[in-house]
């Protein structure tokens, strides 16, 4: 069975920038918002290629900026007192209409020029080495910002009033994690998918918070079982012929409905 | 790291308001002076606004008018200066149990960055009785245990001034005198102003009693302020005195 580098490093740096953001989210409650993601960077990413083919500059480039402004917006109108519901409907919206949008626009104008298919459903195994120095120059600094901030975040999650009482600048890390999932979910999508990437944001968090006893083994948990599906996944695929992001969603519910069987979560 | 800084902490609120929206004022144009240490009890009936003066106090609301200085310093709408001078205690209520957090853990993190160490926790978790729990995940504590972490997670960084919004609420008889001993214990060298619906466990052991309602109604001594028409003020005509002790009813 051969097994190309590039889809080593692409399916575990994903792993592990996913699998590092993931305690993040169930910390903070921030699933909602994860959820929503894969719709603004489908969004994003189709609109980059267009504006990469009209004005140059690399496609990913594009899609992360132009994916910023509604997240940053979504967490301002969160603070303006919009409720989480209200807001995520506004973005989910606004973002599945201009995916759609978008996405008739490429399709019907760069029909021979662009696989959209490969965003919807995730296509490691065709990752040339730009994509897995895209995965590798996302997925470091990814996990160090992650780990960094990750007391603060887990403090904020605890009580975000007594948090802000002892000095960390609530607002500030709402923003910072909202920028951190966008940039990833846009770089990533490549990788994962769009169908399976809201997946690999919540899964890994959950099991671990099944498991873990303490802080740090949350973190360390979500880390492996993201990791341990990525590579199982990817191996499972080569094997059974099956679309890689496929193969490693069906290991990460294996992994939680196991975490659920043994009981976890005291 | 727990010797507390200052030697005479105090808190000053000057003609504060403060509304969520449009009119409807939370706070009304009030004011307060408090000097420490000693512990103050602040009573009022639900929705009457506690909850957010402590917010207006620690920076983590901005009041459309006044100020709120700590130890001398404004600190009006701004939570990373008042953190230099108070810590906070929230409702248990507000606090997520099911987060895979140990009690260490917990009270470490509430740490500024430099100072962040299991030893500095376990020091704080000595402080409240609790250093035996320091190991055991939050989600299997009761509410008594949970609540000393809750405050150790406050006396950490050795603020002279500490808020706690009603820190019997969620704890069985017995533990709320647990931790209303505590608190005795804690305000010989600290000023604390606490909250809560149940004075019987503090009146004896405060210095200062705050009647709230929507601003300051009343600010004394215990035998001078905890009386029917002042209680009255606040809580409306719910207040009964029945053979000589005092009831809130409605």
């Amino acid at each position: 069975m051969y097994v190309d580098p590039r889809w080593v490093i692409v399916v575990l740096g994903s792993a592990a920038a996913f699998g590092s953001l993931s305690p993040l989210v169930y910390a903070r409650r921030f699933s909602f918002f994860a959820a929503s993601l894969p719709h603004s960077a489908l969004l994003s990413v189709t609109l980059g290629y267009v504006l990469s083919l009209s004005a140059g500059g690399h496609p990913a480039a594009w899609a992360v900026a132009l994916s910023l402004p509604p997240s940053a917006l979504l967490i301002y109108f969160l603070h303006s007192g919009v409720s989480v519901d209200s807001a995520t409907s506004a973005f989910v919206s606004f973002s599945v209409a201009g995916s759609v949008a978008a996405m008739y626009y490429v399709l019907t104008n760069y029909p021979a020029r662009v696989s959209l298919w490969s965003y919807i459903l995730g296509d490691p195994l065709l990752a040339g080495w730009d994509d897995a120095l895209l995965v590798v120059a996302v997925a470091v600094p990814t996990c160090a910002l992650a780990a960094y901030t990750y007391m603060e975040e887990m403090s904020i999650g605890l009580d975000a009033e007594s948090a802000a009482a002892s000095g960390v600048r609530v607002r500030l890390h709402d923003y910072l994690l909202a920028l951190l999932l966008t940039v990833v979910a846009v770089s990533l999508l490549k990788a994962v998918g769009f169908t399976i990437e809201h997946v690999v944001m919540l899964l890994p968090g959950a099991i671990a918070a099944r498991l873990a006893r303490s802080a740090r083994a949350f973190f360390a948990l979500s880390l492996a079982s993201s990791l341990a599906s990525g590579a199982a996944g990817l191996a499972l695929s080569l094997m059974a012929n099956l679309a890689p992001a496929a193969a490693i969603g069906f290991v990460l519910l294996a992994i939680y409905v196991a975490s659920l069987l043994a009981g976890g979560g005291r | 790291m727990h010797s507390v800084r200052g030697e005479s902490p105090s808190i000053e609120v000057d003609h504060l308001s403060f509304a969520y929206s449009g009119e409807d004022l939370v706070v009304r144009d009030t004011s307060l002076s408090i000097e420490g240490p000693g512990l103050v009890t602040m009573l009022g009936p639900n929705g009457s606004g506690k909850t957010t003066f402590f917010k207006l106090l620690l920076g983590i609301l901005r009041p459309l008018s006044g100020r709120v200085l700590l130890n001398g310093e404004d600190v009006t709408g701004n939570p990373l200066r008042a953190s230099v001078h108070a810590s906070y205690v929230p409702q248990l209520s507000a606090v997520r149990r099911d987060l895979p957090m140990t009690a260490a853990e917990a009270v470490e993190s509430a740490l500024p960055r430099g100072l962040r160490s299991r030893s500095r926790a376990l020091e704080a978790l000595e402080m409240v009785g609790a250093a035996d729990l320091a190991d055991r995940r939050l989600s299997a504590m009761s509410g008594g245990q949970l609540q000393r972490v809750m405050i150790a997670r406050a006396l950490a960084r050795g603020t002279p001034i500490v808020l706690m919004d009603e820190p019997f609420s969620g704890i069985d008889p017995r533990g709320r005198e647990g931790i209303a001993e505590l608190v005795e214990e804690l305000a010989r060298t600290r000023l604390i102003v606490l909250s809560t619906h149940d004075p019987v466990l503090t009146l004896s052991r405060s210095k200062l009693v705050v009647i709230f309602n929507r601003g300051v109604r009343a600010v004394g001594r215990p035998q001078d302020v905890y009386k029917l028409e002042l209680l009255r003020e606040a809580y409306g005509p719910g207040v009964l005195l029945i053979e000589k002790c005092l009831h809130v009813v409605g």
